[in-house]
């Protein structure tokens, strides 16, 4: 009987122990997206919810490239819609129109996110601070500038349809695609995770509080600003390759710089050091609107005046709570646990008597 | 033998231009000697390339594309003023300046349709009307940004603030169709009509008159505005903040007041640029004065945020590769003109007429 009790005791602490993993709300978070998928399969969920939100999920594995350039690099980049769009391409165009196996399109886009980070890494050196953001900016809009006319690639200005998506020879199906997205999801979340902690992530968030002392400390700032860089590329190009397997559609028009804009608002308005914040951020930004605000009756008839509160959020939150909303809610359950403490000790003395 | 020379020159300006990014930009500090050299080579480029160019599409035809594109050309150099006057005073770049341009534009346009419904004013008046609305509308949407917004807001730097102007532009871009309706609107020209210049007897250019009054416009805007910078003391403060807010704060500038009044009048010039640029570009709608902006924001890199004159070099730049680039590939031109800033921001990371200021670390 002891012994049993003793095991009990030793397993709830094993999993206690495990719940305490930095992976673990996560990963059960990716459980709980799973289990939201297979029920609204049964049609529990209504798929105008489900749609939504995995394509929030595609926004968020963007956000959370962007987040290692801005809050641990401390590097403003408007280019993220151009790599979104190419990402969707390079899989339309490679994968569906000419019918490549998956890997080669995999390679072909990781090849191009390579270079692509690399270059704007380069131009970084050289290039600081909101400079840095115009220019940016800049490739961003040659990037789309080749969506429109690059004809043979891109289908211009009609946009590009995405049929026939293989993987490995077996046809993927919309249920499929989704599973793709929430495991592809947690898997980013963990690896950025890993990232964070690592020297390369202590070595960019040096960089980010002061250049040169970062450079006096031993960092390299090339290897490490072209790091920074490639990796956000490569997340954002995954994150078009997903967008364009669960939309089934990429045109010029959505590359826009309201896009990058947007995930900019997605990364500074939940905390660009937070992993939660991010997702919370997104969630305010692209989430919100599609799910909910989008069935009001005014929203409807005016579907851009959604806009109106992603705006003000941004504003208020960078006026009153530079830190994003996820500081604001730890402030929020700081004080709450004060506020309990406080009731807990007021009932100790109604109960034990004045003096504790 | 005067295209060979010129080939020639370009060849040695490319060769150092990778020879520089490559290995001398590894040199901590870069001697005088070098420094002048790069100017005067990068100088020696974009004039050879601009020679070459026009020798290909002869004189007469530059000149003509030139002029049709004047009226593009003032509201590029209107946009950027206005971004870099608040650039100089607040330390960040405006991303709403567009879109606050934008809400004047759809003033005007919706001014423009009441008053000929209501009224029986001759056209010249409504369109003059209308541009006085454009500009006010831009002035005190700048004025309510800076003073409401932004000094509330309780940790500014310059990231926070143009974070705060790209969340306007959300805003405008969410309340436009309300305010405004979904349709978009026309403003119109002064008069369609245009001037005929007689080069010789066979060979005529053709002046718009809306390029003309654009060209009027924004040279007695940009004279005003280079004369309170020079004589007035709302310019000397100007001046003086941009060097260092706190020191003129100190010396007893009112800072928040020269703050305030950098915002409203540049919204002024936005103002005044969208209305120029709405008959000639496309109809008022939200987002048309995006490649405004993005050009704007082009030209104020390529010609440095630290002078007034250098982004006005940098907006009539690239206004020229565009005119050149259009007339070689039509397809392409915005892509060849961004890779040319692209090189020559990176030949010069501070802009052409940049100046580098010290950091202490």
């Amino acid at each position: 009987m002891t012994l049993l009790s003793y095991r009990a005791a030793a397993a709830v602490k094993r999993l206690k122990a495990v719940a305490k993993h930095p992976y673990f709300g996560f990963v059960l978070f990716g459980l709980v997206l799973i289990a939201f998928r297979l029920l609204s399969l049964g049609g529990l969920i209504p798929n105008s919810l489900m749609k939504p939100l995995v394509l929030t999920m595609i926004y968020a594995i963007v956000a959370l490239g962007f987040s290692l350039l801005l809050g641990y690099g401390g590097l403003a980049s408007l280019g993220t819609a151009g790599f979104v769009g190419l990402g969707s391409y390079v899989i339309g165009h490679f994968s569906g129109t000419l019918g490549y196996p998956f890997l080669a399109t995999l390679a072909i886009s990781l090849v191009g996110a390579v270079v692509l980070g690399a270059i704007v890494g380069f131009i970084s050196l050289r290039i600081e601070g909101m400079y840095l953001a115009i220019i940016t900016l800049g490739l961003s809009e040659i990037l789309k500038e080749v969506f429109k006319s690059f004809n043979a690639f891109t289908n211009g200005v009609n946009g590009l349809g995405f049929r026939n998506f293989a993987l490995f020879g077996l046809p993927v199906s919309d249920f499929a695609v989704d599973l793709i997205v929430i495991v592809v999801f947690i898997l980013l979340i963990v690896g950025t995770l890993n990232i964070i902690k690592s020297p390369t992530g202590r070595a960019l968030l040096a960089m980010k509080n002061s250049d040169s002392a970062a450079q006096s400390m031993g960092i390299g700032l090339m290897k490490y600003r072209l790091l920074a860089f490639v990796l956000a590329t490569i997340y954002a190009v995954i994150g078009g390759m997903l967008y364009m397997a669960d939309q089934k559609f990429s045109i010029p028009t959505t590359w826009t710089l309201d896009f990058s804009l947007n995930i900019l608002a997605a990364v500074v308005v939940g905390g660009a050091q937070s992993i939660t914040g991010i997702l919370l951020g997104t969630f305010m930004i692209f989430g919100l609107n599609m799910t909910v605000l989008n069935n009001i009756p005014f929203f409807l008839a005016y579907p851009d005046a959604t806009w109106i509160l992603n705006g003000v959020l941004i504003i208020l939150v960078t006026m009153f709570y530079p830190g994003g909303l996820i500081r604001l809610l730890l402030t929020v359950k700081f004080r709450l646990v004060k506020a309990v403490n406080i009731l807990k000790k007021k009932w100790r003395r109604y109960r034990y008597g004045e003096d504790d | 033998m005067f295209e060979n020379i010129l080939i020639v020159v370009a060849c040695v300006v490319a060769v150092y231009y990778a020879v520089d990014l490559v290995f001398l930009r590894k040199q901590q500090k870069r001697p005088v000697y070098q420094q002048r050299l790069i100017n005067l080579l990068l100088f020696l480029g974009i004039l050879t390339v601009l020679v070459l160019a026009v020798r290909e599409m002869t004189l007469y035809l530059f000149l003509q594309i030139f002029l049709l594109n004047i009226a593009e050309l003032c509201v590029l150099i209107l946009a950027t003023t206005g971004i870099v006057l608040i650039f100089k005073t607040s330390v960040t770049t405006n991303f709403a300046q567009g879109t606050i341009a934008t809400v004047g534009a759809f003033t005007a346009a919706k001014l423009i349709l009441w008053l000929t419904a209501n009224t029986g004013y001759a056209m010249p008046v409504k369109l003059a009307l209308a541009l006085v609305a454009s500009a006010m509308t831009a002035f005190v949407i700048g004025l309510f940004v800076d003073t409401v917004i932004i000094r509330n807001s309780r940790y500014p730097n310059s990231i926070g603030k143009q974070m705060i102007t790209m969340g306007l532009v959300l805003v405008l871009l969410g309340l436009m169709p309300l305010l405004f309706g979904l349709v978009p609107l026309t403003i119109e020209q002064f008069s369609y009509d245009g001037k005929l210049i007689n080069l010789t007897d066979t060979l005529i250019l053709y002046v718009p008159d809306h390029n003309l009054f654009a060209a009027a416009v924004t040279a007695a805007m940009l004279v005003l505005l280079f004369a309170a910078l020079r004589f007035t003391k709302w310019g000397l403060g100007v001046r003086a903040t941009a060097s260092s807010e706190t020191v003129a704060g100190m010396m007893g500038v009112n800072t928040r007041l020269i703050t305030a009044m950098s915002w409203a009048i540049a919204g002024v010039f936005g103002g005044v640029a969208a209305y120029l640029y709405a008959p000639v570009g496309s109809a008022v709608t939200v987002s048309f004065m995006t490649p405004v902006q993005v050009n704007g924001f082009l030209a104020s890199v390529l010609g440095g945020f630290s002078t007034f004159g250098g982004p006005i070099v940098g907006a009539i730049l690239i206004n020229l590769f565009q005119s050149i680039a259009s007339f070689y590939n039509s397809v392409w031109t915005n892509v060849i003109v961004y890779v040319l800033v692209l090189l020559l921001v990176l030949a010069k990371p501070l802009g052409l007429f940049g100046k580098k200021t010290a950091k202490k670390v």
